[in-house]
């Protein structure tokens, strides 16, 4: 074999030298077999090529646009939770439901605290339809409108992760701590229809902190998420969008 | 630097495309490869100062990508990370609709090539980098990323032969 496999691809990526170039263009008009051996790599390519192409044409997320126009910095994606800022953080990653729920539940004792002074009188906070239960009053209120990047630590119900389903909606999990009720609201219809809800540990559990977002929570969560849970950019476009599902 | 925040900005935003082509084609899926895309902007921003005047934003865009994509791998490793739902596959980086025009076989095949081989495919026959700007991007000598790319190549065209979406090999 004259030209080996290296050579060839780099022929059909046109990377060869004029000289060589102009030997193997003689090359293949007398020998098929050559001929073939660089179709075959041209072919490669623009089968890997093709595959990737369509992404060009795909609308822009606004996340992407707004980072590429340096709107986003860093250090705002460790502010969500309202945690003090650090000087410097290392980049931020997607969090994991399991850092979600940690950082939710470390609020919680505080709260709880503070939640028996003031707190308002409990209402009627779910109610069944058809054979579903679905969130009503402060709860469904706190569901539409509250995002955990404003979060001020005394709300009566407090919004931990929000997440697209696989199934296109949103879903968000919320900790009632006047009830210490933990539980996840997905968005069907216009209500918030209650997927599952548990007893937060007792606050001598609560400070081991991860162990507040009780784990059939969890595991409701890890069932239903697509891809990781909504940066706070994410969230408040989610709420501006009236919690229509994701296309 | 000479550029403003705006124009650089708006250079950013007119990479975007091939950032999320180029990241779509490291990633298991689209919100990773999204993700991946995010975190290479930012970092882009946050080290603007390293940026030299006169060379090329794109190639040097890439190389951030190309670090934080690694850096990404690296970090799950060391923790060991349990699969989550965006690594079971069922959201691959390219449409399931695609699947009857094997495109979605690529993706696989891509995601089974050894990290410095998908670098490689990724940056000359998905981006249509030149061999030079690929081995200036990924940092190594020409002939380095020439074998890759072969070897690369060759196990792409094996895993892809016997599919309904062409023969390659």
């Amino acid at each position: 074999m004259k030209y080996d496999d290296e050579t060839l691809m780099a022929y059909a990526d046109g990377e060869l030298d004029a000289k060589l170039r102009a030997e193997i263009s003689t090359a293949i008009v007398n020998d098929p077999t050559l001929a073939r051996r660089v179709e075959h790599q041209r072919a490669l390519r623009s089968r890997i090529a093709g595959a990737f192409a369509k992404v060009m044409d795909e609308p822009l997320p606004e996340r992407l646009l707004d980072a590429a126009r340096g709107k986003q910095m860093p250090a705002e994606r460790g502010k969500v939770l309202q945690f003090p800022a650090r000087a410097s953080r290392p980049p931020a990653a997607p969090w994991r439901v399991r850092e979600w729920a940690a950082m939710a539940a470390s609020l919680i004792l505080g709260v709880l605290l503070s939640w028996r002074m003031f707190g308002p009188s409990h209402s009627e906070v779910m109610v069944a339809s058809g054979d579903a239960l679905v969130a009503r009053g402060t709860l469904a209120n706190a569901l539409d409108t509250q995002l955990a990047s404003e979060r001020r630590g005394d709300e009566p119900v407090l919004i931990g992760l929000t997440f697209k389903a696989r199934d296109g909606n949103f879903c968000r999990s919320f900790i009632m701590s006047v009830t210490r009720t933990a539980g996840l609201a997905c968005r069907v219809g216009g209500d918030w229809q209650v997927a599952a809800t548990d007893t937060v540990s007792a606050s001598g559990q609560m400070q081991q902190a991860s162990s507040a977002l009780p784990p059939a929570i969890l595991s409701a969560v890890e069932s239903r998420i697509d891809g990781v849970a909504l940066d706070a950019d994410a969230e408040r476009a989610a709420q501006h969008s009236g919690w229509s599902p994701a296309p | 630097m000479t550029n403003t925040p705006e124009e650089v900005g708006e250079r950013l935003v007119e990479l975007l495309p091939r950032l999320r082509r180029f990241a779509r084609s490291l990633s298991r899926n689209q919100h990773d490869a999204d993700d991946l895309v995010q975190s290479a902007v930012e970092r882009a921003w946050r080290h603007l100062g390293q940026f030299k005047p006169g060379a090329s934003l794109a190639s040097w865009t890439f190389g951030i990508m190309k670090n934080a994509w690694l850096d990404n791998l690296r970090a799950r490793k060391r923790r060991g990370e349990v699969a989550l739902p965006e690594d079971s596959g069922e959201h691959p980086a390219v449409s399931p609709v695609d699947t009857h025009t094997s495109l979605w076989s690529v993706s696989e095949a891509m995601n089974k090539l050894p990290e410095d081989q998908r670098l490689a495919v990724a940056m000359v026959l998905v981006e249509g980098m030149s061999y030079k700007e690929a081995a200036e991007v990924l940092e190594i000598p020409v002939g380095t990323l020439t074998s890759r790319l072969a070897r690369g190549r060759a196990a792409l065209a094996a895993a892809l032969t016997g599919d309904d979406g062409g023969n390659p090999a």
